[in-house]
């Protein structure tokens, strides 16, 4: 738990000053006190591109149509346009008759990069597993541009990802969101504008890593007590910042409040510039917190593995709540027990829902397409008639909504950027694959084409 | 089949109280019009008739068709059940839940038969049939010794006599270790296997000298004795190449009915696997080093062995979710396996070497069959119909229930809703 002693001190010197307000118009204002909320910028780059036709395809535009036969402009690293019989001078033309096009793909639960290949002890850097709030870490420092699943997703389709910290605690920090581009550096990969994420975990793998340390949590309700604790905090800390923030602009000479990285992070989430991400299986577990977020001012965001999301999602329709799901991972504890496979049929159906299927895996973050087929057409025997227009939403817009990234990727709209997929064909089938991955119009990988296949430093050479 | 005849007696005494069909109950079943592939040499055989008599398949194509029950498979593709190698099935529910886990025990040694523990009423067996898996190759968890104990065959009818085979092969894992030399692991194995070697031909001769020793073997001795006979499949999980050449020439020295499961490395030593004769039993969506020891996991790796001639055996590793063994083994397919070949790594190849009687569509094998709705590798296709033992059997499961109660709502709380 933040310690809230030295804030304390000096709210109580802020009021003593504010009750002299008449001496403090004299005084001369220190320099403003403010903080880089931005200090580890996204240095990404697209690659080089050219105008790029794609002809002749089926086209899923992630906007829940099917256009047969349709070409794909991409521009400048932007979708231009979607249609039939499109032209433009000098463009690299890409016969794609009998192949699919989808927007690329988005995983918004990965651990690519902090829990990386080879999984040995020095790579474990996923889970800062040593307080049960730890908001104060973030992610992209742990990340190593390295991991060869990096290439393998990309050779899957995935153009845009979320790296989060794992679910150990009940507050496990930053995730950022990444351009799948092989890059030296964190910063390269870093997609740019995107908000960043927080990491919040529901039920029992808190309360499981803490209470064997016989420490708060041991229980769901010390879960609860834990999240409250942490947000009654960031609620005194925010306070105590815009009443310094409101002094200065009022011309008085305030005392800034001592900076807190923890308390930063959760003031982020309570200003909206960070988007929730709660790992949360049960319905009566993630109703509580819809209303743990309405008790403290900030939205609950996507709830992530949500295995009885089926259960409430109406609730989480109302509350504009994503929920991210699995097909078919169960049984693996208690709070997975009640997996159904139709769940993101069943959440996607509901009126103004925000379904997304995500993998946490590096494997099955290589099919995202086959994670989301697998569902509809299971649902589809089972009373839905989804098509795969739709389906392709899963992973794509609803994915792009849940990261605060739609604007810019998603949808094959124009102006977006060029996040594009040629698939061998329909892309829900064990025999679909990804021929070539386009990103911000750059070509980044090619199925038959080992100049457009990236390989880590650590596989580089292997014997 | 004594089993299947007891288990048909069985359910005609108490078949009122159960929802199964007539079919269930039936002494003879004809699927006529079907795909047949028999994932044996005999291929594909188009608008082919299966004729079921007591649980045991007694003719292809019957000149003359005169059944109790006739499914007209419409074309549809007919494959043997499939067999899931070296998983907990039976012997776990929730993971996490450490009472319902029986895979494993510290006191636990090499006899170790978890197969005592095999619960036939656990949820995962229903749920996995959606696969169409009619057979698992259940596996203790190794504990501290290399050997992890004694592996087992089970049907997943759910029926209380599912278990075929309760102690069907040794398991042992080597590899990698976070402390210590996996050399004392190697070494362990090499010189268990060389003292039974030895014991036995000192017995032989003894034997031939007329001199028998009326000493009973122990059962550790029992267990080591079948194996360096080849009586008993030895199953080893290993995956760097250094290992498997140690393995192969284990198997040359002694004579060993080897399996070699996990086989990261395989590839780089597939011929000398494919002249051994040793199968591999593989995850075809393995593709990432997970560590020093797999370093050349691949998904063109499934193909490159099947290729190369060794006997491939697909692996699906999540027990709760056996059922994506047929969705594996379509990607392998997508990535260079042969439909035939990715079949018989599910059935025939798996049925040999782990010594079952089952995994083909032959006269005289146990009719384990699955008719499926579409391409079975396919996301889109799905179990139409299955029998164990010529038992037809459905792939409801709780997954299913909860599904319903949730779809379709009335005015009271779900909980109403059964």
């Amino acid at each position: 738990m933040p310690n809230l002693k030295p804030k304390t001190t000096s709210l109580l010197a802020l009021a003593v000053c504010a009750a002299l307000v008449g001496c403090q118009q004299s005084e001369p204002q220190d320099p403003k006190v403010s903080y880089n909320k931005n200090p580890y910028p996204s240095t990404y780059k697209p690659l080089a591109q050219n105008t790029t036709l794609i002809k002749n395809a089926t086209v899923l535009t992630g906007t829940g149509q099917r256009l047969n036969d349709a070409d794909v402009l991409m521009v400048d690293g932007k979708i231009k346009q979607v249609g039939q019989n499109l032209s433009a001078d000098g463009a690299k033309v890409i016969d794609a008759k009998g192949k699919w096009v989808t927007p690329g793909l988005i995983d918004v639960h990965s651990h690519l990069g902090v829990y990386p290949s080879p999984g040995v002890q020095s790579h474990q850097d996923g889970n800062e597993m040593t307080s049960p709030v730890t908001s104060e870490v973030w992610a992209e420092h742990s990340l190593w541009p390295q991991d060869p699943g990096f290439n393998t997703a990309r050779a899957g389709g995935i153009t845009t990802l979320q790296l989060l910290p794992g679910s150990a605690n009940l507050i496990g920090g930053r995730g950022v969101t990444l351009r799948n581009i092989p890059a030296k550096t964190m910063q390269g990969m870093k997609f740019p504008d995107a908000p960043y994420g927080l990491k919040m975990a529901c039920g029992e793998n808190p309360k499981r890593v803490y209470g064997q340390r016989t420490q708060l949590p041991s229980t769901r309700m010390g879960n609860m007590a834990g999240y409250r604790q942490a947000w009654i905090d960031a609620t005194e800390y925010k306070r105590a910042w815009d009443k310094y923030e409101r002094d200065y602009a009022a011309g008085l000479n305030p005392q800034a409040p001592a900076r807190d990285l923890q308390l930063d992070t959760l003031k982020g989430v309570l200003e909206g510039d960070i988007l929730i991400h709660n790992h949360c299986y049960k319905a009566e577990e993630m109703a509580m917190m819809v209303d743990l977020g309405k008790e403290f001012g900030y939205h609950s965001g996507t709830f992530h593995h949500a295995i009885e999301a089926y259960k409430i999602a109406d609730l989480l329709a109302e509350n504009n709540n994503c929920a991210a799901m699995w097909p078919d991972w169960w049984g693996f504890k208690m709070e997975a027990n009640d997996m159904i496979h139709e769940n993101v049929a069943m959440v996607d159906a509901a009126k103004n829902s925000c379904a997304v299927v995500h993998s946490d895996s590096a494997k099955t973050i290589q099919r995202l397409n086959q994670e989301a087929g697998k569902i509809m057409y299971k649902a589809n025997r089972n009373g839905f008639d989804i098509k795969p227009e739709h389906a392709i939403e899963w992973i794509t817009k609803n994915a792009a909504k849940s990261l605060g990234v739609d604007k810019q990727t998603g949808t094959l709209e124009a102006n977006k950027r060029a996040d594009v997929v040629i698939w061998n064909g329909n892309p829900f089938s064990v025999y679909a694959k990804a021929e070539e991955v386009f990103l911000d119009g750059a070509k980044v990988f090619d199925i038959d084409d080992p100049a457009y296949q990236a390989k880590s430093d650590f596989m580089l050479g292997q014997r | 089949m004594n089993k299947l005849s007891k288990s048909i007696i069985k359910a005609l005494a108490i078949g009122s109280l159960l929802p199964m069909s007539a079919m269930s109950l039936a002494q003879t079943l004809a699927i006529t019009n079907a795909t047949i592939h028999t994932a044996s040499d005999k291929g594909v055989i188009n608008n082919g008739t299966v004729l079921v008599e007591d649980g045991v398949i007694t003719a292809i194509n019957p000149a003359n068709l005169n059944a109790d029950v006739v499914v007209d498979a419409k074309g549809a593709m007919l494959t043997p059940g499939l067999i899931a190698p070296l998983n907990v099935l039976g012997l776990t529910e929730v993971s996490a839940v450490a009472q319902t886990n029986d895979y494993s025990d510290e006191k636990a040694d090499m006899t170790f038969k978890p197969a005592l523990a095999f619960n036939y009423l656990s949820g995962l067996i229903p749920y996995n049939r959606k696969g169409g898996i009619t057979t698992a190759v259940i596996t203790p968890y190794p504990d501290k010794d290399i050997f992890a104990g004694q592996t087992a065959v089970v049907n997943l009818s759910g029926e209380q006599d599912s278990v075929e085979q309760q102690s069907s092969g040794l398991l042992v894992v080597i590899g990698a270790k976070s402390k210590g030399s996996r050399a004392v692991s190697l070494q362990t194995l090499m010189e268990k296997l060389e003292d039974t070697d030895k014991a036995l031909k000192k017995a032989e001769k003894a034997k031939k000298d007329k001199k028998d020793d009326d000493k009973e073997p122990s059962r550790e001795e029992q267990l080591l004795n079948a194996v360096v006979k080849g009586e008993k499949p030895l199953i080893v999980s290993a995956n760097r190449a250094s290992d498997l050449l140690h393995l192969i020439e284990l198997k040359k020295r002694f004579g060993l009915n080897l399996l070699i499961a996990d086989a990261a490395d395989a590839v780089l030593v597939k011929e000398q696997l494919a002249a051994a004769e040793i199968p591999v039993i593989i995850d075809p969506m393995s593709d990432l080093p997970g560590s020093f020891d797999g370093l050349h996991a691949s998904l063109g790796n499934a193909a490159t062995l099947s290729k190369a001639g060794v006997k491939v055996i697909l692996h699906e590793g999540d027990t709760h979710n056996l059922y994506l063994q047929r969705f594996n083994a379509g990607n392998a397919v997508s990535y260079g396996m042969s439909k035939e070949a990715a079949l018989q790594s599910m059935t025939s190849v798996p049925a040999q070497a782990f010594g079952i009687d089952a995994g083909t569509i032959e006269v005289g094998k146990p009719a384990d069959l699955v008719l499926w709705h579409g391409d079975m590798f396919e996301l889109s296709g799905y179990v139409e119909k299955m029998w164990i033992n010529g038992k037809e059997y459905d792939t409801k499961s709780r997954q299913d229930a909860l599904r319903d109660r949730y779809m379709n709502k009335g005015t009271m709380p779900e909980a109403y809703n059964k």
